[in-house]
Protein backbone atom coordinates (compact mmCIF):
# COMPACT_ATOMS: atom_id res chain seq x y z
CA UNK A 1 0.00 0.00 0.00
CA UNK A 2 1.34 3.45 -0.91
CA UNK A 3 2.12 6.00 1.84
CA UNK A 4 -0.81 7.90 3.36
CA UNK A 5 0.38 11.27 2.04
CA UNK A 6 0.54 9.93 -1.50
CA UNK A 7 -2.96 8.45 -1.17
CA UNK A 8 -4.32 11.78 0.01
CA UNK A 9 -2.65 13.67 -2.86
CA UNK A 10 -3.96 11.14 -5.38
CA UNK A 11 -7.55 11.41 -4.16
CA UNK A 12 -7.37 15.18 -3.75
CA UNK A 13 -6.00 15.51 -7.30
CA UNK A 14 -8.93 13.43 -8.58
CA UNK A 15 -11.51 15.57 -6.74
CA UNK A 16 -9.97 18.87 -7.80
CA UNK A 17 -9.65 17.68 -11.42
CA UNK A 18 -13.35 16.79 -11.45
CA UNK A 19 -14.16 20.26 -10.11
CA UNK A 20 -11.74 22.01 -12.47
CA UNK A 21 -13.29 20.30 -15.50
CA UNK A 22 -16.90 21.07 -14.58
CA UNK A 23 -16.65 23.97 -12.11
CA UNK A 24 -20.17 23.02 -11.02
CA UNK A 25 -19.66 23.36 -7.28
CA UNK A 26 -17.59 26.57 -7.26
CA UNK A 27 -20.01 28.30 -9.63
CA UNK A 28 -23.11 27.35 -7.66
CA UNK A 29 -21.56 28.13 -4.27
CA UNK A 30 -20.27 31.56 -5.32
CA UNK A 31 -23.61 32.56 -6.83
CA UNK A 32 -25.38 31.36 -3.68
CA UNK A 33 -22.95 33.36 -1.51
CA UNK A 34 -23.50 36.56 -3.51
CA UNK A 35 -27.28 36.06 -3.42
CA UNK A 36 -27.16 35.70 0.35
CA UNK A 37 -25.12 38.91 0.59
CA UNK A 38 -27.66 40.79 -1.54
CA UNK A 39 -30.63 39.50 0.47
CA UNK A 40 -28.92 40.36 3.77
CA UNK A 41 -27.96 43.77 2.42
CA UNK A 42 -31.54 44.56 1.51
CA UNK A 43 -32.85 43.11 4.75
CA UNK A 44 -30.42 44.94 7.03
CA UNK A 45 -30.94 48.29 5.33
CA UNK A 46 -28.74 49.26 2.39
CA UNK A 47 -26.00 51.86 2.79
CA UNK A 48 -25.16 51.35 6.45
CA UNK A 49 -21.45 50.67 7.10
CA UNK A 50 -20.61 47.52 9.10
CA UNK A 51 -17.53 46.88 11.25
CA UNK A 52 -15.51 43.65 11.49
CA UNK A 53 -17.79 42.20 14.17
CA UNK A 54 -20.85 42.54 11.95
CA UNK A 55 -18.83 41.45 8.93
CA UNK A 56 -17.96 38.08 10.45
CA UNK A 57 -21.62 37.45 11.34
CA UNK A 58 -22.84 38.35 7.84
CA UNK A 59 -20.12 36.35 6.12
CA UNK A 60 -20.78 33.32 8.30
CA UNK A 61 -24.31 33.08 6.87
CA UNK A 62 -22.84 32.79 3.37
CA UNK A 63 -20.08 30.42 4.46
CA UNK A 64 -22.45 28.11 6.32
CA UNK A 65 -24.91 27.68 3.47
CA UNK A 66 -22.17 27.61 0.82
CA UNK A 67 -20.20 25.14 2.92
CA UNK A 68 -23.07 22.68 3.22
CA UNK A 69 -23.43 22.76 -0.55
CA UNK A 70 -19.66 22.08 -0.94
CA UNK A 71 -19.78 19.11 1.45
CA UNK A 72 -22.75 17.63 -0.31
CA UNK A 73 -21.27 18.03 -3.80
CA UNK A 74 -17.86 16.56 -2.97
CA UNK A 75 -19.55 13.41 -1.66
CA UNK A 76 -21.98 13.40 -4.61
CA UNK A 77 -19.00 12.81 -6.93
CA UNK A 78 -18.52 9.44 -5.23
CA UNK A 79 -22.20 8.48 -5.46
CA UNK A 80 -22.29 8.74 -9.25
CA UNK A 81 -22.01 5.30 -10.84
CA UNK A 82 -21.35 3.85 -7.39
CA UNK A 83 -17.80 5.22 -7.41
CA UNK A 84 -17.69 5.00 -3.62
CA UNK A 85 -17.87 1.19 -3.76
CA UNK A 86 -14.84 1.19 -6.08
CA UNK A 87 -13.02 3.60 -3.80
CA UNK A 88 -13.70 1.42 -0.76
CA UNK A 89 -12.57 -1.70 -2.62
CA UNK A 90 -9.27 -0.04 -3.61
CA UNK A 91 -6.25 -0.41 -1.28
CA UNK A 92 -6.77 3.08 0.12
CA UNK A 93 -7.01 4.04 3.78
CA UNK A 94 -10.32 5.51 4.99
CA UNK A 95 -8.31 8.24 6.65
CA UNK A 96 -6.92 9.22 3.25
CA UNK A 97 -10.48 9.48 1.90
CA UNK A 98 -11.45 11.74 4.80
CA UNK A 99 -8.36 13.91 4.53
CA UNK A 100 -8.73 14.35 0.76
CA UNK A 101 -12.41 15.25 1.03
CA UNK A 102 -11.67 17.65 3.88
CA UNK A 103 -8.90 19.44 1.96
CA UNK A 104 -11.13 19.62 -1.15
CA UNK A 105 -13.93 21.14 0.94
CA UNK A 106 -11.60 23.66 2.60
CA UNK A 107 -10.24 24.62 -0.84
CA UNK A 108 -13.77 25.15 -2.16
CA UNK A 109 -14.77 27.17 0.91
CA UNK A 110 -11.65 29.34 0.65
CA UNK A 111 -12.49 29.96 -3.03
CA UNK A 112 -15.98 31.00 -1.92
CA UNK A 113 -14.46 33.30 0.72
CA UNK A 114 -11.99 34.85 -1.77
CA UNK A 115 -14.89 35.90 -4.03
CA UNK A 116 -17.67 36.61 -1.54
CA UNK A 117 -15.63 38.59 1.02
CA UNK A 118 -14.63 41.39 -1.41
CA UNK A 119 -18.24 41.50 -2.64
CA UNK A 120 -19.40 41.87 0.95
CA UNK A 121 -16.78 44.55 1.62
CA UNK A 122 -18.10 46.50 -1.37
CA UNK A 123 -21.78 46.03 -0.50
CA UNK A 124 -21.58 46.61 3.25
CA UNK A 125 -18.52 48.89 3.38
CA UNK A 126 -16.87 46.60 5.94
CA UNK A 127 -14.07 48.37 7.76
CA UNK A 128 -11.50 45.62 8.30
CA UNK A 129 -8.50 47.98 8.14
CA UNK A 130 -7.91 47.74 11.89
CA UNK A 131 -7.03 44.04 11.85
CA UNK A 132 -7.33 42.37 8.42
CA UNK A 133 -4.89 39.59 9.37
CA UNK A 134 -6.81 38.73 12.54
CA UNK A 135 -10.05 38.65 10.55
CA UNK A 136 -8.57 36.23 7.99
CA UNK A 137 -7.01 34.06 10.72
CA UNK A 138 -10.21 33.74 12.76
CA UNK A 139 -12.46 33.10 9.77
CA UNK A 140 -9.93 30.60 8.37
CA UNK A 141 -9.80 28.65 11.64
CA UNK A 142 -13.59 28.71 11.83
CA UNK A 143 -13.87 27.32 8.31
CA UNK A 144 -11.47 24.46 9.08
CA UNK A 145 -13.59 23.42 12.10
CA UNK A 146 -16.80 23.71 10.11
CA UNK A 147 -15.38 21.74 7.18
CA UNK A 148 -14.07 18.94 9.42
CA UNK A 149 -17.54 18.26 10.87
CA UNK A 150 -19.28 18.88 7.54
CA UNK A 151 -17.07 16.39 5.70
CA UNK A 152 -17.79 13.70 8.29
CA UNK A 153 -21.56 14.09 8.22
CA UNK A 154 -21.71 14.53 4.43
CA UNK A 155 -20.31 11.01 4.20
CA UNK A 156 -22.70 9.81 6.91
CA UNK A 157 -25.87 11.05 5.21
CA UNK A 158 -24.75 10.56 1.60
CA UNK A 159 -27.13 7.62 1.19
CA UNK A 160 -30.06 9.33 2.89
CA UNK A 161 -33.02 10.61 0.91
CA UNK A 162 -32.92 14.01 2.63
CA UNK A 163 -29.20 14.77 2.14
CA UNK A 164 -29.01 18.57 1.85
CA UNK A 165 -31.62 19.45 4.45
CA UNK A 166 -30.50 16.72 6.81
CA UNK A 167 -26.84 17.70 6.45
CA UNK A 168 -27.59 21.33 7.33
CA UNK A 169 -29.68 20.20 10.31
CA UNK A 170 -26.82 18.01 11.56
CA UNK A 171 -23.93 20.38 10.96
CA UNK A 172 -25.35 23.77 11.97
CA UNK A 173 -25.96 22.99 15.67
CA UNK A 174 -22.62 21.22 15.98
CA UNK A 175 -20.83 24.23 14.50
CA UNK A 176 -22.45 26.78 16.80
CA UNK A 177 -19.29 27.08 18.97
CA UNK A 178 -17.25 27.90 15.87
CA UNK A 179 -19.66 30.66 14.84
CA UNK A 180 -20.01 32.03 18.38
CA UNK A 181 -16.25 31.97 18.96
CA UNK A 182 -15.32 33.67 15.70
CA UNK A 183 -17.95 36.41 16.07
CA UNK A 184 -17.02 37.00 19.72
CA UNK A 185 -13.28 37.12 18.97
CA UNK A 186 -14.07 39.66 16.25
CA UNK A 187 -16.10 41.66 18.76
CA UNK A 188 -13.12 41.74 21.12
CA UNK A 189 -10.79 42.79 18.29
CA UNK A 190 -12.95 45.38 16.50
CA UNK A 191 -15.12 46.79 19.31
CA UNK A 192 -12.87 46.50 22.34
CA UNK A 193 -9.60 46.81 20.38
CA UNK A 194 -8.01 43.80 22.07
CA UNK A 195 -5.33 41.52 20.64
CA UNK A 196 -6.59 38.51 18.69
CA UNK A 197 -4.13 36.25 20.53
CA UNK A 198 -6.51 35.92 23.50
CA UNK A 199 -8.31 32.93 24.95
CA UNK A 200 -10.97 33.01 22.25
CA UNK A 201 -8.51 32.18 19.50
CA UNK A 202 -6.96 29.39 21.57
CA UNK A 203 -10.44 27.90 22.17
CA UNK A 204 -11.23 28.14 18.46
CA UNK A 205 -7.99 26.32 17.62
CA UNK A 206 -8.73 23.71 20.31
CA UNK A 207 -12.20 23.25 18.82
CA UNK A 208 -10.64 22.61 15.40
CA UNK A 209 -8.34 19.99 16.91
CA UNK A 210 -11.27 18.25 18.68
CA UNK A 211 -13.43 18.28 15.54
CA UNK A 212 -10.58 17.01 13.36
CA UNK A 213 -9.56 14.25 15.78
CA UNK A 214 -13.14 13.06 16.41
CA UNK A 215 -14.00 13.11 12.70
CA UNK A 216 -10.78 11.34 11.75
CA UNK A 217 -11.45 8.57 14.29
CA UNK A 218 -15.10 7.89 13.39
CA UNK A 219 -14.94 8.46 9.63
CA UNK A 220 -14.17 4.80 9.02
CA UNK A 221 -17.49 3.87 10.67
CA UNK A 222 -19.64 6.15 8.50
CA UNK A 223 -18.31 4.59 5.31
CA UNK A 224 -19.48 1.13 6.27
CA UNK A 225 -22.22 -0.16 3.97
CA UNK B 1 -49.06 -15.64 24.13
CA UNK B 2 -47.43 -14.82 27.49
CA UNK B 3 -46.70 -17.67 29.84
CA UNK B 4 -47.93 -17.37 33.47
CA UNK B 5 -44.42 -16.54 34.91
CA UNK B 6 -44.08 -13.78 32.27
CA UNK B 7 -47.43 -12.36 33.22
CA UNK B 8 -46.41 -12.34 36.89
CA UNK B 9 -43.11 -10.65 36.06
CA UNK B 10 -44.79 -8.01 33.88
CA UNK B 11 -47.43 -7.17 36.50
CA UNK B 12 -44.63 -6.95 39.10
CA UNK B 13 -42.63 -4.55 36.91
CA UNK B 14 -45.75 -2.51 36.21
CA UNK B 15 -46.48 -2.26 39.92
CA UNK B 16 -42.90 -1.25 40.60
CA UNK B 17 -43.17 1.42 37.89
CA UNK B 18 -46.40 2.79 39.35
CA UNK B 19 -44.85 2.89 42.82
CA UNK B 20 -41.79 4.65 41.42
CA UNK B 21 -43.84 7.37 39.70
CA UNK B 22 -46.09 7.78 42.73
CA UNK B 23 -43.04 8.28 44.96
CA UNK B 24 -41.54 10.75 42.46
CA UNK B 25 -44.79 12.75 42.38
CA UNK B 26 -44.96 12.74 46.18
CA UNK B 27 -41.39 13.98 46.43
CA UNK B 28 -42.16 16.74 43.93
CA UNK B 29 -45.04 17.90 46.09
CA UNK B 30 -42.72 17.88 49.11
CA UNK B 31 -39.92 19.88 47.46
CA UNK B 32 -42.38 22.41 46.01
CA UNK B 33 -43.73 22.89 49.53
CA UNK B 34 -40.15 23.30 50.80
CA UNK B 35 -39.42 25.93 48.16
CA UNK B 36 -42.59 27.88 49.03
CA UNK B 37 -42.70 27.68 52.82
CA UNK B 38 -39.36 26.43 54.15
CA UNK B 39 -36.82 28.35 52.03
CA UNK B 40 -36.79 32.10 52.79
CA UNK B 41 -37.27 34.72 50.10
CA UNK B 42 -33.89 35.92 48.78
CA UNK B 43 -33.38 39.64 49.53
CA UNK B 44 -31.96 41.01 46.28
CA UNK B 45 -33.96 38.91 43.76
CA UNK B 46 -37.15 38.22 45.64
CA UNK B 47 -39.57 35.45 44.67
CA UNK B 48 -38.08 34.75 41.18
CA UNK B 49 -35.03 33.29 42.94
CA UNK B 50 -37.19 30.25 43.83
CA UNK B 51 -37.06 29.18 40.16
CA UNK B 52 -33.42 28.41 40.86
CA UNK B 53 -34.38 25.34 42.98
CA UNK B 54 -35.87 23.65 39.90
CA UNK B 55 -33.52 25.24 37.36
CA UNK B 56 -30.16 24.01 38.70
CA UNK B 57 -31.10 20.32 39.33
CA UNK B 58 -32.71 20.08 35.88
CA UNK B 59 -29.62 21.69 34.32
CA UNK B 60 -27.27 19.25 36.04
CA UNK B 61 -29.47 16.31 35.07
CA UNK B 62 -29.46 17.54 31.46
CA UNK B 63 -25.71 16.93 31.43
CA UNK B 64 -26.27 13.49 32.97
CA UNK B 65 -28.75 12.64 30.20
CA UNK B 66 -26.36 13.95 27.54
CA UNK B 67 -23.63 11.80 29.09
CA UNK B 68 -25.91 8.74 28.84
CA UNK B 69 -26.38 9.53 25.11
CA UNK B 70 -22.59 9.75 24.78
CA UNK B 71 -21.89 6.46 26.59
CA UNK B 72 -24.70 4.61 24.79
CA UNK B 73 -23.48 5.96 21.43
CA UNK B 74 -19.95 4.75 22.10
CA UNK B 75 -21.43 1.44 23.29
CA UNK B 76 -23.31 1.05 20.02
CA UNK B 77 -20.30 1.94 17.86
CA UNK B 78 -18.21 -0.52 19.83
CA UNK B 79 -20.58 -3.49 20.20
CA UNK B 80 -23.24 -2.87 17.53
CA UNK B 81 -26.02 -4.08 19.80
CA UNK B 82 -29.36 -2.43 19.16
CA UNK B 83 -30.22 -1.91 22.82
CA UNK B 84 -27.42 0.66 23.04
CA UNK B 85 -29.09 2.54 20.20
CA UNK B 86 -32.49 2.32 21.93
CA UNK B 87 -30.93 3.67 25.13
CA UNK B 88 -29.16 6.53 23.30
CA UNK B 89 -32.42 7.42 21.54
CA UNK B 90 -34.32 7.45 24.86
CA UNK B 91 -31.67 9.55 26.61
CA UNK B 92 -31.50 11.93 23.62
CA UNK B 93 -35.23 12.67 23.82
CA UNK B 94 -35.01 13.22 27.58
CA UNK B 95 -31.99 15.51 27.13
CA UNK B 96 -33.98 17.66 24.70
CA UNK B 97 -36.93 17.79 27.14
CA UNK B 98 -34.72 18.75 30.08
CA UNK B 99 -32.90 21.35 27.96
CA UNK B 100 -36.27 22.88 27.12
CA UNK B 101 -37.16 23.02 30.83
CA UNK B 102 -33.80 24.65 31.65
CA UNK B 103 -34.34 27.22 28.91
CA UNK B 104 -37.92 27.96 29.96
CA UNK B 105 -37.02 28.37 33.64
CA UNK B 106 -34.03 30.52 32.62
CA UNK B 107 -36.24 32.72 30.45
CA UNK B 108 -38.82 33.03 33.23
CA UNK B 109 -36.03 34.13 35.57
CA UNK B 110 -34.81 36.66 32.98
CA UNK B 111 -38.33 38.05 32.61
CA UNK B 112 -38.77 38.37 36.37
CA UNK B 113 -35.30 39.70 37.14
CA UNK B 114 -34.60 41.95 34.14
CA UNK B 115 -38.03 42.48 32.54
CA UNK B 116 -37.06 40.74 29.28
CA UNK B 117 -37.72 37.21 28.07
CA UNK B 118 -34.44 36.89 26.23
CA UNK B 119 -30.95 38.30 26.35
CA UNK B 120 -27.83 36.93 24.66
CA UNK B 121 -26.23 36.23 28.01
CA UNK B 122 -23.77 33.31 28.09
CA UNK B 123 -25.95 31.04 30.18
CA UNK B 124 -29.15 31.52 28.21
CA UNK B 125 -27.23 31.17 24.95
CA UNK B 126 -25.58 28.01 26.26
CA UNK B 127 -28.99 26.52 27.11
CA UNK B 128 -30.32 27.43 23.67
CA UNK B 129 -27.30 25.90 21.91
CA UNK B 130 -27.66 22.74 23.99
CA UNK B 131 -31.36 22.54 23.16
CA UNK B 132 -30.63 22.90 19.44
CA UNK B 133 -27.95 20.20 19.62
CA UNK B 134 -30.30 17.66 21.19
CA UNK B 135 -33.58 18.66 19.53
CA UNK B 136 -31.92 17.76 16.23
CA UNK B 137 -31.03 14.27 17.51
CA UNK B 138 -34.50 12.64 17.26
CA UNK B 139 -35.20 14.54 14.02
CA UNK B 140 -32.07 13.07 12.45
CA UNK B 141 -33.16 9.62 13.51
CA UNK B 142 -36.54 9.93 11.86
CA UNK B 143 -34.93 11.18 8.63
CA UNK B 144 -32.90 8.02 7.98
CA UNK B 145 -34.82 4.95 6.84
CA UNK B 146 -32.26 2.17 7.22
CA UNK B 147 -32.16 1.09 10.91
CA UNK B 148 -28.45 0.26 10.80
CA UNK B 149 -27.53 3.50 9.06
CA UNK B 150 -29.77 5.45 11.44
CA UNK B 151 -28.09 3.87 14.45
CA UNK B 152 -24.56 4.59 13.16
CA UNK B 153 -25.25 8.22 12.17
CA UNK B 154 -27.11 8.86 15.44
CA UNK B 155 -24.30 7.32 17.48
CA UNK B 156 -21.70 9.48 15.74
CA UNK B 157 -23.89 12.54 16.27
CA UNK B 158 -24.34 11.62 19.95
CA UNK B 159 -20.57 11.40 20.44
CA UNK B 160 -19.74 14.64 18.57
CA UNK B 161 -22.61 16.55 20.23
CA UNK B 162 -21.32 15.64 23.69
CA UNK B 163 -17.78 16.68 22.73
CA UNK B 164 -19.34 19.94 21.51
CA UNK B 165 -20.84 20.80 24.92
CA UNK B 166 -17.60 22.07 26.59
CA UNK B 167 -16.82 24.05 23.43
CA UNK B 168 -20.23 25.71 23.51
CA UNK B 169 -19.66 26.52 27.18
CA UNK B 170 -16.24 28.06 26.52
CA UNK B 171 -17.51 29.98 23.51
CA UNK B 172 -20.47 31.60 25.27
CA UNK B 173 -18.19 32.69 28.14
CA UNK B 174 -16.80 35.29 25.73
CA UNK B 175 -20.21 36.94 25.49
CA UNK B 176 -21.09 39.90 27.72
CA UNK B 177 -22.89 38.71 30.86
CA UNK B 178 -25.57 40.30 33.06
CA UNK B 179 -26.12 37.22 35.24
CA UNK B 180 -25.19 37.38 38.93
CA UNK B 181 -21.80 35.67 39.23
CA UNK B 182 -22.72 33.94 42.50
CA UNK B 183 -25.67 33.64 44.85
CA UNK B 184 -25.25 33.36 48.60
CA UNK B 185 -27.58 30.68 49.92
CA UNK B 186 -28.72 30.41 53.51
CA UNK B 187 -28.82 26.86 55.02
CA UNK B 188 -32.59 26.35 54.40
CA UNK B 189 -32.05 27.42 50.78
CA UNK B 190 -29.18 24.95 50.38
CA UNK B 191 -31.26 22.14 51.91
CA UNK B 192 -34.16 22.94 49.58
CA UNK B 193 -31.84 22.93 46.58
CA UNK B 194 -30.32 19.59 47.59
CA UNK B 195 -33.82 18.15 48.15
CA UNK B 196 -34.86 19.16 44.61
CA UNK B 197 -32.11 16.99 43.15
CA UNK B 198 -33.82 13.80 44.38
CA UNK B 199 -37.18 13.93 42.49
CA UNK B 200 -35.59 15.55 39.43
CA UNK B 201 -33.00 12.76 39.19
CA UNK B 202 -35.74 10.17 39.74
CA UNK B 203 -37.74 11.77 36.94
CA UNK B 204 -34.70 11.59 34.66
CA UNK B 205 -34.13 7.90 35.38
CA UNK B 206 -37.84 7.10 35.05
CA UNK B 207 -38.25 8.94 31.77
CA UNK B 208 -35.15 7.36 30.23
CA UNK B 209 -36.28 3.87 31.28
CA UNK B 210 -39.87 4.40 30.12
CA UNK B 211 -38.75 5.81 26.74
CA UNK B 212 -36.19 3.02 26.38
CA UNK B 213 -38.83 0.36 26.93
CA UNK B 214 -41.14 2.07 24.49
CA UNK B 215 -38.33 2.18 21.89
CA UNK B 216 -37.61 -1.52 22.36
CA UNK B 217 -41.30 -2.39 22.06
CA UNK B 218 -41.69 -0.26 18.91
CA UNK B 219 -38.62 -1.81 17.30
CA UNK B 220 -39.76 -5.34 18.15
CA UNK B 221 -43.20 -4.62 16.69
CA UNK B 222 -41.63 -3.21 13.51
CA UNK B 223 -39.41 -6.26 13.18
CA UNK B 224 -42.39 -8.53 13.63
CA UNK B 225 -44.33 -6.57 11.00
CA UNK B 226 -41.50 -6.90 8.51
CA UNK B 227 -40.70 -10.57 9.13
CA UNK B 228 -42.75 -13.71 9.28
CA UNK B 229 -45.51 -13.20 11.88
CA UNK B 230 -44.57 -16.54 13.49
CA UNK B 231 -40.85 -15.69 13.73
CA UNK B 232 -39.27 -14.50 16.97
CA UNK B 233 -37.66 -11.03 16.70
CA UNK B 234 -33.88 -11.19 16.29
CA UNK B 235 -32.94 -8.91 19.11
CA UNK B 236 -29.94 -8.49 21.31
CA UNK B 237 -31.73 -6.31 23.83
CA UNK B 238 -33.01 -7.50 27.19
CA UNK B 239 -36.36 -9.32 26.90
CA UNK B 240 -39.49 -7.18 27.12
CA UNK B 241 -42.86 -8.56 28.02
CA UNK B 242 -46.02 -6.96 26.76
CA UNK B 243 -46.95 -5.37 30.05
CA UNK B 244 -43.44 -4.70 31.31
CA UNK B 245 -43.23 -0.99 30.87
CA UNK B 246 -43.12 1.87 33.28
CA UNK B 247 -46.56 3.20 33.83
CA UNK B 248 -47.47 6.57 32.38
CA UNK B 249 -46.19 6.16 28.80
CA UNK B 250 -43.70 8.88 29.42
CA UNK B 251 -42.21 9.18 25.96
Amino acid sequence: MMPLGQQILLLLGKDLRIEARGRHTVGVVIILGILIMVVLGLGLGAGRPVDGFGASAILWVAYLFGGVLCFERTMAWERHDDALAGLLAAPISRSAIYASKLIANIALMFTLAVVVTPVAIALFRFDLSEAPGSFALVMGLGMVGFASIGTLFAAAVSSSRLQGGLLAMLVFPLCLPVVILSTQVMRHVFEQHESVMGSGLATLAAGDVIYLAASWIVFELVLEP
Amino acid sequence: MSSPPNRTASSGTSLLGSAFWALTALLFVAVVAMAIWYAPVEKSMGLPQKIFYAHLPVAINTFVAAFVVFVASIGYLWQRQTWWDDLACAAGKVTALFCAIVLLTGMTWARSAWGIWWTWSPRLTFSLALLLLYVVYPMVRSSIESPQRRAVVSAIYGVVAFLDVPLVYLSVKLMPDMHPSSITLEPPMKQTLMAWFVPVTMMLVGLILATYRLNVATRQRNELDQNDPNAQPADSSPPLTSGARMSGGAS
